[in-house]
């Protein structure tokens, strides 16, 4: 980063840094550095098309042979096709699951390079984000694109539908791009939470864990127990894949798009103030003892 | 000079014993682990949540209730959080050995790689996932009405143990494939963590491709259904159930031989 | 005898690089190019029992990977290599059971126990009986200075007190070659020089043969009787530190402090024998070739006119030297 500047300003002249320029650049050459690694998604794309399928498996057992499989409603207004469909968008969107903190980012907090970084005038929770963010979009983009074609091609019952409408569809398109936005906050709280040294990986992984259980990866919301359906859809991880799939799959309507958007939005902005606060904290803790 | 080629070594087997004596004596330092426990037990609870509410909702798959597909299930992930706990060294080695260049180390010992690297890591609080896949599958037996005999115990007792050196040796056959690929290596989930979700599926509704794939290439039905089943009655001839550790050790060896040709590899190109 | 002896030792590597330029990122992810990189090509030395070796050459020359095919680590594409009487590679176990690698910046101790339990799973990994082990360690820790650090754990150790347990650690199981990778690397001025104090030592008394790598010049001219230099994965020189100094550092400086100011290059120039000359102040500094001018010609003409303060004559510095070579040898 230095570097860039230094280049960019004639000697003796004072530097006036520009954060979000910055974190763009970042963002760009994470992106791009994260691009060139197609083995590992087209592993991991065969590791989600192989665990879809599995899913998809004992979906299809239980809405054809369970003892309640006739029973109205009992999928609380999900079909089997929606079912299957909702499996294959989850893994396409895997990417934006939080299942770890950044690799670099984690190795300089281990590391201890983190004291030095929080003592530049950088916008560091600004950098973390750009960071985790171009880490996921990259594998959406690689991962979920081939994860996709996979299950446009799948034969019957196993394949992926078209969403239910072209509203439907713009809907889901919007509220992807705001799930990418939550999804990135959490990681990047996430991280600042893994500041402190002495928990270990311990908490985060359990609070990462709890956000990939709630946001409908392990089994749609709505085949959850139905006492716990209001909680469900307001919860912060519902945004995460949850309420943009309800919008594809057509189990909410587009005249509710704009709050849900809302939603994941309010979420997003609360984990970005808890964890600049947090990371502000954290600063102030290490200038008093000295690094 | 003294002799040194007379000298007499000490076991394989008790040379793992003294790695893991001195990881358990640094471990003790370690102040976190008890939230390492806790996190453990947060997995094992939540990985089988999906199917748990599944039955809640539609009720049992003929035969087929829950507790049977836990029981099953429980199998599987306590065989995995054995080998986890005591062949750990393997899980981690791609990202801990061969990337750092630690396995020079290893290779510069007059001892077998392979005990080295199994000892190489330990971590405690993977035994929490034996212990709650134990309980677990207590649990099943209990609501299943399967009187405890001595028969019985010792069944399951040598299906874990086939299932502890089945992903043993998924754990090996992943290391000895990094010695070629690291970032092409996340597929291997398919056998680790994803394997055990097959269980969820009723043996009967499985797809012939997925039954071939979890009983013949990856034995993971070999070491949870079919023992299960002679346990609990099901209708499985009783030879079935002992066939669990016999393919544990094939597989094992299988993957031994593919560590071998992963670790000439590394010794004909560096790291 | 001959302890270790190599003979057209080849090895490369492939690497895989990147396209260069604009959008390369872009077409990175649909194709890279390979290059194949010649680490040794044909290398063949032999080494003597007892013998202290230095080992140089700059980065990336080879040196480590001769020291891995040295270790069985890595099997040469060509070339047959005999340690012992055995082949690294092939037999591996046997071979490693009588050789000791000490890596400057790898540590080989567990760093949350105390020294001693790294110690006696060494024992344990190696098969020391426990009565030559409580021997050896009673005599290492003598000379090395650590036996009141046994029991502290590695985390809390110094590094320079650290690098006097790995040193042991690496001796514990008397092997009759040592090699020793950077071993002063970041180490204080004392504990360099008892270092080094102690491997002459461990090498008089028990004749272990030592290869030692670095890039400090001070190690091997306090160690080493002879010097082999590789570059470009090809052995550039073989021989003493002496027939190397006369070839690369064959001038001596000789600095003298006047009492009044110093005369200018050009007059010092003048004086015979003198190639090269500075001067600040009242402190003037001549190089010359004492094969052909002999000091005591240069000193008197110095005596006779000017008014010399103190003088002192002393070899060219040997990372000057080194630097020549490389430079010679278009490293």
């Amino acid at each position: 980063m230095n570097e860039q500047f230094r280049g960019e300003y004639p000697a003796g002249v004072m530097c006036r840094p520009r954060p979000l320029r910055a974190c763009l650049s970042i963002f760009r050459i994470k992106l791009l550095e994260s691009l060139q690694y197609r083995l590992a998604a087209f592993t991991g794309a065969a590791t989600g098309v192989f665990w879809a399928l599995i899913e998809i498996t004992v979906y299809i057992v239980f809405f054809t042979y369970a003892e309640n499989a006739s029973v109205p409603f009992i999928s609380n207004g999900l079909t089997l096709p929606q079912v299957i469909s909702y499996s294959w968008l989850g893994q396409v969107l895997f990417g934006l699951q939080v299942t770890a903190i950044e690799g670099d980012i984690l190795e300089k907090i281990t590391n201890g390079d983190v004291g030095l970084e929080l003592c530049r005038p950088l916008n560091l929770f600004g950098q973390w984000y750009a960071r985790t963010g171009a880490s996921h979009l990259s594998t959406v983009l690689l991962r979920g694109g081939m994860t996709l074609i996979a299950g446009l091609l799948m034969p019957e019952p196993y394949r992926l539908s078209a969403p239910v409408s072209w509203a439907g569809f713009l809907c889901f398109l919007c509220s992807i791009t705001s799930a990418f936005l939550l999804c990135t906050a959490f990681g990047t709280f996430a991280s600042v939470i893994r500041l402190n040294i002495a928990w270990g990986n311990g908490p985060m992984y359990i609070m990462l864990l709890l956000g990939s259980v709630l946001s409908g990866n392990y089994l749609p919301l709505q085949l959850w127990p139905q006492a716990l359906q209001p909680f469900l859809l307001v919860q912060p991880f519902a945004g995460y894949l949850d309420i943009p799939l309800r919008l594809y799959l057509g189990t909410m309507p587009t005249s509710q798009a704009f709050a849900a958007i809302a939603l994941q939005l309010i979420w997003t902005a609360v984990f970005v103030l808890a964890g600049v606060l947090l990371l502000k904290r954290r600063l102030a803790d290490i200038v008093v003892q000295g690094g | 000079m003294p002799q040194t080629a007379q000298r007499k070594k000490m076991n394989g087997f008790f040379l793992y014993w003294r790695y893991i004596r001195l990881h358990f004596l640094s471990g003790l330092q370690y102040k976190g682990w008890f939230l390492m426990v806790i996190q453990v037990i947060f997995v094992v609870i939540t990985d089988p949540i999906g199917t748990i509410f599944l039955f809640s909702r539609f009720g049992s798959i003929g035969a087929w209730s829950m507790e049977r597909i836990l029981l099953i299930y429980s199998m599987a992930i306590t065989s995995f959080g054995l080998s986890e706990s005591l062949a750990r060294g393997f899980d981690s080695f791609p990202w801990k050995m061969v990337q750092n260049g630690g396995f020079d180390l290893i290779l510069l010992r007059p001892r077998s790689t392979f005990v080295q690297v199994a000892a190489s890591v330990f971590h405690i609080h993977r035994l929490a996932r034996v212990a709650s896949g134990l309980i677990a599958i207590a649990w099943c037996l209990v609501r299943l009405d399967v009187a405890i005999t001595p028969w019985r115990l010792f069944l399951l007792l040598y299906a874990l143990a086939g299932g502890c050196l089945l992903y043993t040796g998924v754990f090996v056959l992943t290391s000895g494939l990094s010695f070629f690929t690291i970032k092409g290596l996340n597929w291997i989930y398919i056998l680790t963590n994803a394997s055990y979700q097959v269980t969820r599926c009723p043996m009967e509704y499985m797809p012939q491709a997925l039954r071939t794939i979890f009983v013949f290439l990856v034995p993971v039905m070999v070491v949870s259904y079919y023992p299960s089943s002679v346990i609990c009655g099901w209708g499985e001839p009783v030879w079935t159930g002992l066939l669990a550790l016999p393919a544990g050790f094939a597989f094992l060896g299988l993957s031994f031989f593919m560590w071998r040709v992963g670790v000439r590899h590394y010794k004909s190109t560096g790291s | 005898m001959t302890q270790i002896s190599l003979q057209h030792i080849c090895k490369s590597f492939t690497v895989s690089q990147r396209p260069q330029g604009r959008a390369a990122a872009v077409r990175g992810i649909f194709h890279r190019e390979k290059r194949r990189i010649d680490a040794l090509k044909d290398l063949s030395f032999s080494i003597e029992e007892g013998e202290l070796v230095g080992y140089i050459g700059p980065n990336g020359a080879g040196k480590s990977t001769t020291i891995k095919i040295m270790g069985g680590i890595l099997t040469p594409e060509a070339g047959s290599c005999s340690i012992l009487g055995r082949v690294p590679w092939k037999q591996r176990t046997e071979h490693v059971a009588h050789i000791g690698v000490v890596f400057g910046q790898r540590s080989q101790l567990w760093w949350d126990v105390p020294v001693r339990d790294s110690f006696e799973l060494l024992r344990d990994i190696y098969g020391v009986p426990q009565e030559e082990y409580r021997r050896r360690l009673q005599e290492l820790s003598d000379i090395l200075g650590f036996s009141n650090l046994l029991h502290t754990p590695v985390r809390q150790l110094s590094l320079g007190q650290r690098m006097r347990c790995e040193v042991a650690a690496a001796l514990l199981h008397s092997p009759r070659i040592l090699f020793l990778d950077e071993p002063t690397i970041g180490l204080d001025a004392v504990s360099k020089l008892s270092l080094r104090e102690f491997l002459k030592e461990e090498n008089r008394r028990h004749g272990v043969t030592m290869i030692l790598t670095t890039h400090d010049m001070d190690d091997i001219e306090a160690l080493c009787s002879r010097v082999m230099t590789i570059g470009h994965g090809q052995l550039l020189y073989d021989g003493d530190l002496e027939t190397l100094k006369a070839r690369y550092a064959p001038l001596r400086r000789m600095r003298a402090t006047l009492l009044a100011d110093a005369p200018g290059d050009r007059e010092l120039l003048k004086l015979p024998g003198v190639r090269r000359a500075e001067n600040t102040g009242n402190l003037c500094t001549v190089w010359f070739n004492p094969y052909e001018t002999p000091a005591h010609l240069l000193m008197q003409h110095f005596m006779q006119n000017y008014p010399v303060k103190d003088i002192t004559v002393q070899e060219q510095d040997i990372d000057e030297m080194i630097a020549a070579m490389y430079q010679e040898m278009k490293l």
